[in-house]
């Protein structure tokens, strides 16, 4: 047996075990890596930037508000919980109102994590510390019977304190800080839905074609592609794409609403170096840069992917060649 | 009548629903909200069907010892403690039930969808080839969109590469997605059709 044919016939676990030696490293020892911006990324920041309170402006009297609706399980956290963690410190560092949903069962502690986690971090920073107030800065809607999924979309279209009426905590809707001037969705104009499939769908379907909301998604990179369609038309105002997305989200959160700035592409390129905001900063909680890190295994797994699919093909074409020659 | 009755249900409910879509009277709109209370009447007891079903379903494969029957005492182990979890001390930050979702629930869930890179990356290796000119344009197009993907592919090729990826993208995945889409958005209005009119019923089961 040549060495190309041995190159064809190698043991499926050597390919396993230099991947797994691969992802492990970079994640092991994060080292700086540029992280470059998307359109559909930066639409979804602008968007809820958008939804900031004016300076002179009380907070809980503003008027304006988004949900994020978390339609995923543990399964595939390693990419959609990082974009969670994102938007949610970019609605509390710029005092946006968030609220949070579910209808399946498994995603409602996903929300408590994700909430406590940013929170924990706001309370316990050493520059600015913020304490974040269930009801006041947030509501979690929680976990609701996926049979009312349709039902509640709609409903919320004439009055979100109707169809949800209570929050995970058990209390009234209505009678909670967070909903003062919020209605329907004509405050709570945007949803970002987190999903591994069929991301927007019901969104689209209903909230978007009936009362004029805006949906955004954020999905595993492998449903990603589905999505272009909606993105083109202008159905989805923004998706953020696997943990590429993330990591663009997290980028944005940190140099502009953790610096108090507006989005700026300029900015962004003149602060693409600035080792203010390089992942070996430690003054950065690794909560708040997971996703950039991740994204330097996902490189050099990806590389590494390429250069198989090469070694293939030489592989494939060498012994092709062979065996013409010996017919011949 | 076993399937008449559910038909007309159907038939009449389907024909309802579109008016009420179409029609922003306030008969329509009370309409709708008589609907949802009895949606939110009824939905409840959908769960209980379906802890009901499965407990009866796994149980009787352990009676049976039928192939992997252990598998179904895990199972309903796991679903009954963790629901005892919550009800008895919450779900709260520092419960059984929050220990038992970050030490058994997310591991294993991430670790199911982790496995999928080792078989992308074994698979990749063993069948990726360019045998011929339709898998030759596949196959660089995914180099070019994996090079494009990560930050060191940029740093490799300059940010032209970003262009690139995003062309491909834009418009040969979208072409392809949306020829998709309407294929699957026509046949779905097709069903719809026939559901209407009761000339599908095979919703309604087999038999007499």
């Amino acid at each position: 047996m040549n060495f190309f044919e041995k190159l064809q016939k190698i043991d499926r676990r050597w390919i396993y075990l230099i991947l797994a030696i691969s992802i492990f490293l970079p994640l092991a020892f994060p080292f700086n890596s540029r992280t470059f911006t998307t359109r559909p990324t930066e639409s979804l920041y602008r968007m809820i930037d958008s939804f900031a309170p004016p300076p002179d402006t009380d907070p809980v009297d503003h008027n304006r508000a988004f949900l994020m609706s978390i339609m995923h399980d543990a399964s595939t956290m390693p990419e959609l919980f990082p974009m969670e963690l994102a938007v949610l410190r970019h609605a509390f560092e710029r005092d946006i109102k968030v609220f949070t949903i579910t209808w399946i069962a498994t995603a409602a502690p996903l929300i408590d994590l994700a909430i406590n986690t940013v929170k924990e971090e706001f309370a316990t920073r050493e520059e600015n510390p913020k304490q974040i107030i269930s009801g006041v800065h947030y509501v979690n809607f929680g976990f609701k019977i996926p049979a009312l999924y349709l039902a509640m979309i709609l409903g919320m279209g004439e009055d979100i304190a109707n169809a949800i009426e209570i929050d995970a905590e058990g209390r009234q809707l209505s009678s909670l800080p967070a909903m003062t001037n919020i209605r329907n969705y004509n405050e709570m104009n945007l949803v970002v839905e987190f999903t591994g499939s069929a991301p927007g769908g019901a969104w689209i379907t209903y909230a978007r074609s009936r009362f004029g909301t805006n949906v955004a998604v954020g999905v595993t990179a492998v449903s990603a592609a589905d999505v272009y369609p909606q993105l083109q038309t202008g159905q989805l105002i923004g998706m953020l794409a696997g943990l590429k997305g993330a990591a663009e989200y997290e980028k944005l959160v940190e140099v502009f609403a953790a610096t108090d700035r507006e989005f700026s592409r300029e900015i962004l390129r003149a602060e693409m170096d600035n080792p203010k905001f390089a992942l070996t900063n430690d003054n950065i909680p690794y909560n708040f840069k997971q996703a950039r890190i991740g994204m330097n295994a996902q490189s050099v797994a990806h590389i590494l992917i390429i250069v198989f699919i090469l070694i293939g093909n030489i592989g494939y074409f060498v012994q092709k060649y062979k065996q013409k020659q010996e017919v011949q | 009548m076993k399937r008449t009755i559910p038909l007309i249900i159907v038939i009449t409910l389907c024909f309802l629903f579109a008016a009420h879509t179409f029609i922003p009277h306030k008969i329509s709109q009370d309409f709708f909200d008589w609907y949802l209370d009895w949606v939110r009447a009824i939905a409840p007891f959908s769960v209980v069907l379906g802890i009901m079903s499965m407990t009866m379903n796994h149980s009787a494969r352990i009676q049976r010892k039928t192939p992997n029957w252990h598998y179904s005492i895990v199972t309903l182990v796991g679903l009954y403690f963790t629901a005892a979890a919550g009800f008895i001390w919450g779900t709260q930050e520092g419960t059984p039930y929050m220990w038992i979702f970050r030490n058994v629930q997310m591991p294993m869930g991430a670790t199911m969808f982790a496995l999928l890179a080792f078989y992308i990356a074994s698979a990749a290796y063993k069948a990726f080839r360019a045998r011929s000119a339709e898998a030759t344009v596949l196959l660089l197009a995914a180099i070019v969109v994996m090079f494009g993907q990560v930050p060191i592919g940029v740093q490799m090729f300059g940010e032209g590469i970003l262009d690139v990826t995003q062309w491909i993208l834009d418009v040969p995945n979208l072409a392809s997605k949306r020829g998709i889409a309407l294929g699957v958005g026509l046949g779905m209005v097709a069903t719809s059709l026939r559901i209407m009119l009761g000339i599908e019923r095979t919703y309604l089961g087999g038999g007499q």
